[in-house]
Parts: structure tokens; C-alpha cells; sequence
């Protein structure tokens, strides 16, 4: 197996506010015109709402995807890295947290859409089966990071749980224990 | 394991291992700067990795191009093309047959690769967007390692060979064409035969005449299944096609016995390489070979052509085992229960069809807009190896097909799929639209066909229970733009995107086609009625069908009933509707479905002087329009060669607006405003499109210079006023660039 920081996956769910899919439309569309994430390059929007339990509405970036995505009928915040990161695999890790986050706070001031997140439980992936497949040898060299990862946002100690089978991307619940808002664990850090 | 190449290893065969690395050397060499543009864009092509809108490394964000700035600097993959844009994948599926292992890999690489989408094409592909190149080589090392190539998705080659989802299992064919489409397939890839065409070439195979699955009607090159006298053959068809300007294909041979299928085909590529326009892209398909020497002559040239090509055991070693392609199915026939619940039996009316061996079923799962998930895939991987096996095949209508599904399984299968929210009933009904990508991701889109038919989906799936049958019964399809793969000529109802300039800014509409024939190989083609702005289409399809449901005669289908009133009947149900309302009465119209930015660029001025000249030339081309629509009603009256007249006349008219807003005197005189027309617009290019460059403007010049219009028969009317049609929209496309270019000169 090899560590490396890039094609991770973070998502934050929905706490709170009615999804109406076709509102993201014209905000990423404003997110580009106006650099809402400065450090990244965004290019368009991809709309697949009329795809059930699906991805939802993407800000499709350069570096990153931003999806408002509504699999399993839980809404969230899904961020993934497709490349360039630059950094060790701890930092890449706290990184993807961190822009998922960043984007959540970003989605909470928009008024219109009335969106908050929960703090308690996040997803983590990895879309990578080379170098990270589902299975108990990926597990032992993610759970350290992503402890500290969670711990260093949410406080705490957080449980994980590793989900899905061989044929599923890696991936990991993250039970965080915390109650606070996106803004309190981005201020933590 | 650091590398794919290495865990795959023997998974992947020495043949499709060794392009791919030469693929990946290709990159490299590219990326040193070694390798020249347009030859890299022609290798990347034909290995199915695809261009995207916005991969120039500019972006319209609704008030005007914005660069992308993309990593890669100056790094290109071909003219104008950014290295670092994200493209388009197109995975040739060929005749659209899956197995369960082959989905489960395509879920894969959605996931890791793109946006965790699987787009079904028309042409049963399955497409992934947003890909970046430098990730390409592995996506094909992963799709060899289970028996799939992307060679030659692209480009001027053979593209994927589609057939008939039902080929083998359907009650009406003739015999299972599947292995003659696996074994053309097999036989034409990579074949130094079809390395050197102008234009791309497409193969579609039939098992009947009768029912529409396999649409040789417009293809480059199409086989109907025959038996003669105990012998099986093909009902050969040559030279038809979609695009800007559709053409029906022609008989190539009556009966082609079985044997000499595939000499026939490579016969006809070497014709088509050999004379085949290769300078203009935009008279390089094969059905303008086809037109220009005349079907006579052509088959002249490939029956001399047969007789020069050297004996090839592969044409008839397939025939040694033609049942390689057959599936097993895992379950035991059996009946469907009695006791169905009715939300089961509301979905099979349209999505279930029984197989001719009794006791089996074919189930349409339908897929919005084309589009399925990673996760879905997987689970109806699993649903394929628990009731169907390997028998999954990708429709030409953009949905799955599982064959030999027991009547004793439907049940469940359909309970597994509606947990998947995939149990959508309807297929092949009005909620069951096609749409090629348009806007959302293809270079050439002009309008938003995926945002058009996601907004008439919504609005139909509210009435769906109170539609009547007849109207349940219409098909939709959409284009964004004439290239037409949305194969909008062969729906009831279709749409194919244009822009119209009003008040200085532009916009988005869709041109309406209808009574086109998706029934018996796509028959015939429909007519444009004329452009309704984006956002009153879905109240044109409601004026539309309450129109047909008000007037029809007893069982009229929808074909008879517009053959009977006519589309001029249709165009004063529409009246109302097609001109849009100001910019500052309505901007909603200014944008388009699915797409808050205002439609193209949004910063055009309108000048004083554009002020005094803009409603002389919009003037013009309404004018042009309505000869054209005149033409049209000619046409359906049955007089062709009035029609034909009256549509070169149309585009004179057009041309001769587009002459005088250049403020060149012209007389009404057509050899003055030809004269005019190719001095001052062809000549300078300022008439030529961004894409098919100086495509429309030839229709003009070689009409006039033929006069193929005098005495026109029926299909070369039909011909003149499609060319008209092109050469209009062409007009309107020349004027809006016109008055942008004054506007930034003002500034």
C-alpha cells in the first residue's frame, strides 16, 4: 500500500434546511465568478439532480470537486482532491478536512439556502484502489491520521468505523463526538 | 503494487497493453514538446479521450470570458486545447453488451476518475466527463484487463458498432445479428482499411425492417437481417446519417449473404478512404460520397473494389461459431406471478417485454437523461449476476437492458430496482427522453438539451397518470445543436438548439422538429416548424400535444396527423409563443434551462449606429425565414420543385440581409447577392462558423452555381431546405458575431 495525500474524499452532512438541489445551481456559479475558494481553480458546474440518491450539484475545480451530494438520501457537503496536492500525508489529510469545512462555513452564509452541517460524523474516502483498497491493511495506516485529524478539528476522541466491502473505495465513519459548528472547528485549528 | 500496469499484469492482453503504452509514450512526448498538436489531437481521438466546452482555457461566467488558468501554462493536447482542461472518456461498448464484472469496473473509474457518473450515449457508449488526460492510460489498462478498448471511440474511424438491444431474444427478427456485429467489430478495429477516412463512420446492424431498435436508416453504413431461401444475409444500406444535414441511406445491396457481410464492409471503407472528401471536414462523411458519384455509381465502385481485396480468413471464420456471443442465463424460465402489485405492473407495462423464449423477460431500467451512479452500478452488477448474467446491454434511447430475466424474478428485480430509485416506469414513452450533453459539457453545444429535457422531465412526471395514450406514446429527443446527437430527426417531437439575437442580446432557443419516425429503422426524418425560445418549449410541447389530442381523427397516430394538417397548421399553434419578451420585461428568457448565466456573452453594447442597422437585417432574416417556411408547406403540398426554389430563394434572401448590413450596394438579383455574399463574407470568412468553418456558405454557392433546386425531385427538395435551414441559422450565428464585433470595436 502506499500513503499518498491526494484523491481523498470528506463529507460533512446536512443538519438542518430543506435541499432544494437546483439553489446550488447559480451559487457555484457565483463561487467562480466571484473566486470564492482562492487557492483553487474552478471551472464549472455539473447538475445531476434529476439523479436520485446521486451527486447531486458539483463545483468541478482543478485540484477539487465540491459536491452538494445527496447519496443514501443523507445530504452533505462531499469535498475530493483529484490532484496537486504538495505536502506530507498527515497535512493532506487535515487539509481535506479543512476545505470541506471552509466550504461548508462558505454554504452557511449563503441565506437563500439555509444549510447547516453537523459537526458529529464525517465520511472519509479515498478514491484510490491501488493505492488504498478497502481492506484491514489500509484501515491500520489510515486510523492513526485520521484520529489525530478529527481530534485537532473537533476535539475529542473521535471512533471510527470502517464501511463498505472490497469493491467499495475506502472509507471510513467518523464518529467525532463534538456538537459545535463548522466556524468552532475551523477556529480550532 | 505501485502501478496499475503492474497489478493488473496478464489481466490486461499484449495487444491492448502495448497501445495503451504506446498511448502513454505518446503523452510524454507531448508533454517534451516533440509530439505536433494537431496529430496528437487526431492519436488522442481515436483512443476515445474527447475534448470538453471550456477546454480553450476560457469561460463565459455570465458577464464575459474569463481566462481559466489552468497549472499546465502553455501545455496543449491539441489546437486550442489546454492540457490541463478536464475532457470527456468515451468508452465503446460495442452493440452495448455489458457484463457484470465490466460495469463494476466502469463504476470504478466514475468514482476515482470523474464524478462518480455513468453517461449512457446514443450510440450505447458509456461516457465519463470531466477526466484529466494524464489519468487516460490507466483508465485503459483498466478497461483492457476486462475486454474493453477505447480505440478508435473517436475520431475519423469506425466508431462503436450498435445493434439492437432485443438482437437474439426478440420474437420479431430475422436471426441474432449480435455476432456478425461482434465479428465486424473485431474485423475493423485497427484494420489499416479504416486508418485513413476524412470523417468518423458509423455501423449499426438490425435483426428486422420492422421495429426501430437497430435505426440503420441513418447510418454510414447499415445491415438488416434476411433469410432467403433457408440462407442467412443482410438488407445492405449505405450512406445515411444524422447531422446537420440528415440523409436517409440507400441500398447498397438487397440481400448480402452472410459470407461476404464483411468483404462488403471492407470494400466499402477502402471506397471511402480512397474517394472520400478529406479537405473540407464538412463534406467528409461518406454520405457525401454517396450523393456526389450517385448510388449506382457507388455500388459499382465497391463491387469493383471487392473484387481487387485479397481473400481474409476472418470473414468467414466467425461463422465457424456463431453462437460465441450468446448468453446463459442464470434462473429458470418461468411466469410472472399472478398477484402483482399494481405499482409493479404500472412499471412493466412500458419497461418489460417478453423474450421469445418463453418464460424470459427483457427488463428497460430507465435512466434520467442517460445518467446512473457508481453505487447504482454496482448494485445492478450484483442484480445481473443474481437473476440475469452477463446480458446487460446499453440502448440506443439511453437506459440498460437486462435480458433473460425470469417472469418468476420480476418481481423482485423490480422491488431491488425501485430501492435503488431506478424502478422509473415509462420507457420508451414521453417521460423517457433522449438528450445528447449540449451545453453542459460538449464544445459544439449551442443550447442547454440536458437542461431542456431535466426541466420538461419535472414537468411531466406531475402529469404523467392523466396523459392520454396517444400522447404517452411520443417520443423527445433533443440536440443542442445540428449535429444532431440527440437523434432529434427521428422523434415525434424534436429539439435542436440555435440562438437568436433580440434587442442586442442573444437568446437561447430550439428549433422544433417534428413528425420525424423512430419506427421501422427511424423511416423518416422530421421537419423544423420553426425556433421557439428555450423557455417556452415546454409551453410549445403542451400547445403541441393538446393541439394533435384536439384534433386528431379516430386512432391518427402523431406522423399521420401532421402528414394530414401539415406543419404550417403547427407554426399558428406556435405564433404566439416565439418571440421572447425584452430584456427588461423577462431576463429569465436570456438565460438558459439549467443555467443562471446569462446566455453567451452578456457585456454586447448596442451602438447607435447598430441601433439604426439591426431591425434592417433582423428584418431580412425573418423574411428569409418565412420564404423557407413557405417552402416548406410547398414541400409537404407535394410540389418539389417549387420547395426547392423557394429555399434557395430563402437563403438568397438571407445572405443579401447579411450583404447590406455590410453596407455593400446589391441589387435584387440573386447572381449579384451570390456575387456579394461570397466577396464580402465568404471569401473574407467572416460567414465561416467557429467550428464547421465554411460549411453553410458552400450550400449557397454550389446551389446557385448547380442550380440543383430547378426541377428538384423530392429528395433533393428535402435536401434544399434542410441546406436553407443550415444556411439561415449560419446567417443569424454570422450577424450576432457581426454586432459583437462592433460592439468591442465601440469600445
Amino acid at each position: 500500500m502506499t500513503m499518498k495525500p491526494t484523491k481523498f474524499q470528506v463529507k460533512l452532512y446536512t443538519s438542518a434546511g430543506e435541499i432544494e438541489l437546483e439553489k446550488l445551481v447559480p451559487v457555484f456559479h457565483r463561487w467562480i465568478r466571484e473566486k470564492k475558494i482562492p487557492d483553487e481553480l474552478l471551472i464549472d458546474v455539473a447538475d445531476y439532480a434529476h439523479v436520485p440518491q446521486g451527486p447531486g450539484v458539483v463545483l468541478i475545480g482543478h485540484q477539487s470537486d465540491y459536491y452538494l451530494d445527496v447519496a443514501d438520501d443523507r445530504p452533505g457537503l462531499l469535498y475530493s482532491r483529484k490532484r496537486g496536492f504538495d505536502g506530507d500525508f498527515q497535512t493532506g489529510i487535515e487539509d481535506a478536512f479543512r476545505r470541506a469545512l471552509r466550504a461548508c462555513q462558505l454554504l452557511e452564509s449563503e441565506a437563500d439556502l439555509g444549510f447547516s452541517f453537523a459537526t458529529d460524523e464525517v465520511l472519509f474516502r479515498v478514491q484510490d484502489r491501488l493505492a488504498a483498497p478497502n481492506d484491514d491493511a489500509t484501515y491500520d495506516a489510515y486510523k492513526g491520521p485520521l484520529e489525530k485529524a478529527a481530534g485537532s478539528f473537533f476535539g475529542g476522541s473521535a471512533s471510527l468505523e470502517r464501511i463498505g466491502s472490497s469493491r467499495d473505495p475506502f472509507a471510513v465513519r467518523i464518529a467525532t463526538g463534538a456538537n459545535g459548528s463548522v466556524g468552532d472547528a475551523l477556529a480550532r485549528r | 503494487m505501485t502501478s496499475w500496469k503492474e497489478q493488473l499484469g496478464e489481466r490486461i492482453p499484449d495487444r491492448l497493453g502495448g497501445e495503451v503504452d504506446l498511448f502513454e509514450g505518446q503523452i510524454e512526448l507531448k508533454k517534451e514538446g516533440k509530439i505536433d498538436d494537431k496529430i496528437f489531437a487526431e492519436t488522442r481521438l481515436r483512443r476515445g479521450v474527447y475534448g470538453q466546452r471550456y477546454d480553450n482555457g476560457l469561460r463565459d461566467d455570465g458577464t464575459g470570458q474569463q481566462p481559466l488558468r489552468f497549472p499546465c501554462g502553455d501545455l496543449t493536447k491539441g489546437p486550442d486545447t489546454v492540457w490541463d482542461a478536464p475532457g470527456m472518456m468515451r468508452i465503446k461498448i460495442p452493440f452495448g453488451k455489458l457484463s457484470a464484472e465490466q460495469l463494476d469496473t466502469l463504476a470504478e473509474l466514475a468514482e476515482e476518475y470523474s464524478d462518480s457518473i455513468l453517461h449512457v450515449t446514443t450510440r450505447q457508449d458509456i461516457q465519463l466527463h470531466f477526466v484529466h488526460i494524464e489519468d487516460t492510460p490507466d483508465m485503459m489498462r483498466r478497461l483492457a484487463a476486462v475486454g474493453i478498448t477505447t480505440r478508435e471511440a473517436c475520431g475519423n474511424s469506425v466508431r462503436n458498432v450498435t445493434a439492437c438491444e432485443y438482437a437474439g431474444v426478440c420474437s420479431t427478427q430475422a436471426f441474432d445479428v449480435t455476432p456478425y456485429a461482434n465479428a465486424i467489430t473485431q474485423f475493423l478495429l485497427g484494420h489499416p482499411d479504416v486508418q485513413d477516412f476524412g470523417r468518423k463512420f458509423k455501423i449499426a446492424f438490425s435483426g428486422c425492417e420492422d421495429n426501430p431498435c437497430g435505426l440503420v436508416t441513418f447510418h454510414d453504413l447499415g445491415a438488416v437481417a434476411q433469410v432467403r431461401d433457408g440462407k442467412r444475409g443482410f438488407r445492405v444500406v449505405v450512406g445515411g446519417g444524422l447531422g446537420a444535414v440528415p440523409v436517409k441511406a440507400k441500398v447498397l445491396a438487397e440481400f448480402c449473404p452472410e459470407e461476404e457481410l464483411l468483404p462488403l464492409a471492407q470494400a466499402v471503407a477502402r471506397v471511402f478512404a480512397r474517394l472520400g472528401e478529406k479537405q473540407s471536414r464538412a463534406r467528409a462523411r461518406i454520405k457525401f460520397l454517396v450523393q456526389k458519384v450517385g448510388i449506382d455509381e457507388f455500388k459499382e465502385l465497391v463491387a469493383q473494389e471487392r473484387k481487387t481485396l485479397r481473400p481474409d480468413p476472418r470473414w468467414t471464420a466467425f461463422l465457424d461459431d456463431l453462437h460465441v456471443t450468446d448468453e446463459q442465463p442464470v434462473r429458470d424460465p418461468g411466469p410472472i406471478p399472478s398477484d402483482a402489485p399494481a405499482s409493479f405492473q404500472a412499471w412493466a407495462k412500458h419497461n418489460l417485454r417478453p423474450q421469445a423464449q418463453e418464460g424470459y423477460y427483457v427488463a428497460i431500467v430507465k435512466m434520467p437523461l442517460g445518467d446512473f451512479t457508481s453505487t447504482q452500478s454496482r448494485t445492478l452488477s450484483d442484480l445481473a449476476r443474481q437473476y440475469t448474467g452477463d446480458s446487460i446491454r446499453c440502448t440506443v434511447e439511453q437506459n440498460l437492458a437486462f435480458r433473460w430475466l425470469s417472469g418468476a424474478d420480476a418481481i423482485a428485480f423490480y422491488q431491488a430496482l425501485d430501492a435503488l430509485n431506478l424502478a422509473e416506469a415509462g420507457a420508451g414513452t414521453i417521460t423517457d427522453m433522449t438528450s445528447c450533453p449540449g451545453t453542459d459539457t460538449c464544445k459544439l453545444g449551442i443550447s442547454a438539451s440536458r437542461g431542456l429535457t431535466g426541466e420538461l422531465r419535472k414537468r411531466l412526471e406531475v402529469i404523467k397518470n392523466d396523459l392520454p395514450p396517444p400522447v404517452e406514446a411520443l417520443r423527445i429527443k433533443a440536440s443542442g445543436c445540428f449535429n444532431s446527437c440527440g437523434q432529434h430527426h427521428a422523434a415525434d417531437i424534436g429539439f435542436t438548439g440555435v440562438s437568436r439575437q433580440v434587442g442586442g442580446r442573444k437568446v437561447p432557443h430550439f428549433n422544433l422538429v417534428l413528425g420525424g419516425q423512430w419506427t421501422q429503422n427511424a423511416k423518416s426524418y422530421g421537419l423544423v416548424v420553426g425556433a421557439v425560445p428555450s423557455k417556452n418549449i415546454p409551453k410549445a410541447v403542451e400547445l403541441i400535444t393538446a393541439h394533435y389530442m384536439e384534433n386528431r381523427e379516430g386512432d391518427e397516430s402523431f406522423q399521420a396527423f401532421i402528414a394530414r394538417v401539415g406543419k404550417k397548421d403547427f407554426r399558428k399553434v406556435l405564433a404566439p409563443i416565439q418571440k421572447p419578451p425584452s430584456y427588461e420585461e423577462d431576463p429569465s428568457y436570456y438565460s438558459d434551462w439549467g443555467d443562471p448565466r446569462e446566455y453567451n456573452i452578456g457585456d454586447i453594447g448596442v451602438g447607435e449606429c447598430a441601433g439604426e442597422i439591426v431591425p434592417f437585417v433582423e428584418f431580412g432574416l425573418q423574411e428569409a425565414e418565412q420564404q423557407l417556411h413557405d417552402a416548406q408547406d410547398a414541400l409537404e403540398a407535394g410540389q418539389a420543385a417549387t420547395a426547392a426554389a423557394g429555399g434557395f430563394k430563402a437563403m438568397v434572401t438571407a445572405a443579401k440581409a447579411l450583404v447590406r448590413h455590410l453596407d455593400v450596394q446589391v441589387k435584387d438579383d440573386a447572381d449579384d447577392v451570390v456575387t456579394n455574399f461570397k466577396t464580402h463574407l465568404h471569401d473574407t470568412q467572416l460567414f465561416h462558423d467557429p467550428f464547421a468553418k465554411g460549411k453553410f456558405a458552400t450550400y449557397l454557392l454550389k446551389m446557385h452555381a448547380d442550380k440543383s433546386y430547378e426541377n428538384a425531385n423530392d429528395e433533393i427538395a428535402h435536401r434544399t431546405l434542410d441546406e436553407s435551414q443550415l444556411f439561415i441559422e449560419a446567417a443569424h450565428s454570422c450577424y450576432q458575431r457581426l454586432t459583437e464585433s462592433a460592439a468591442a470595436a465601440a469600445e
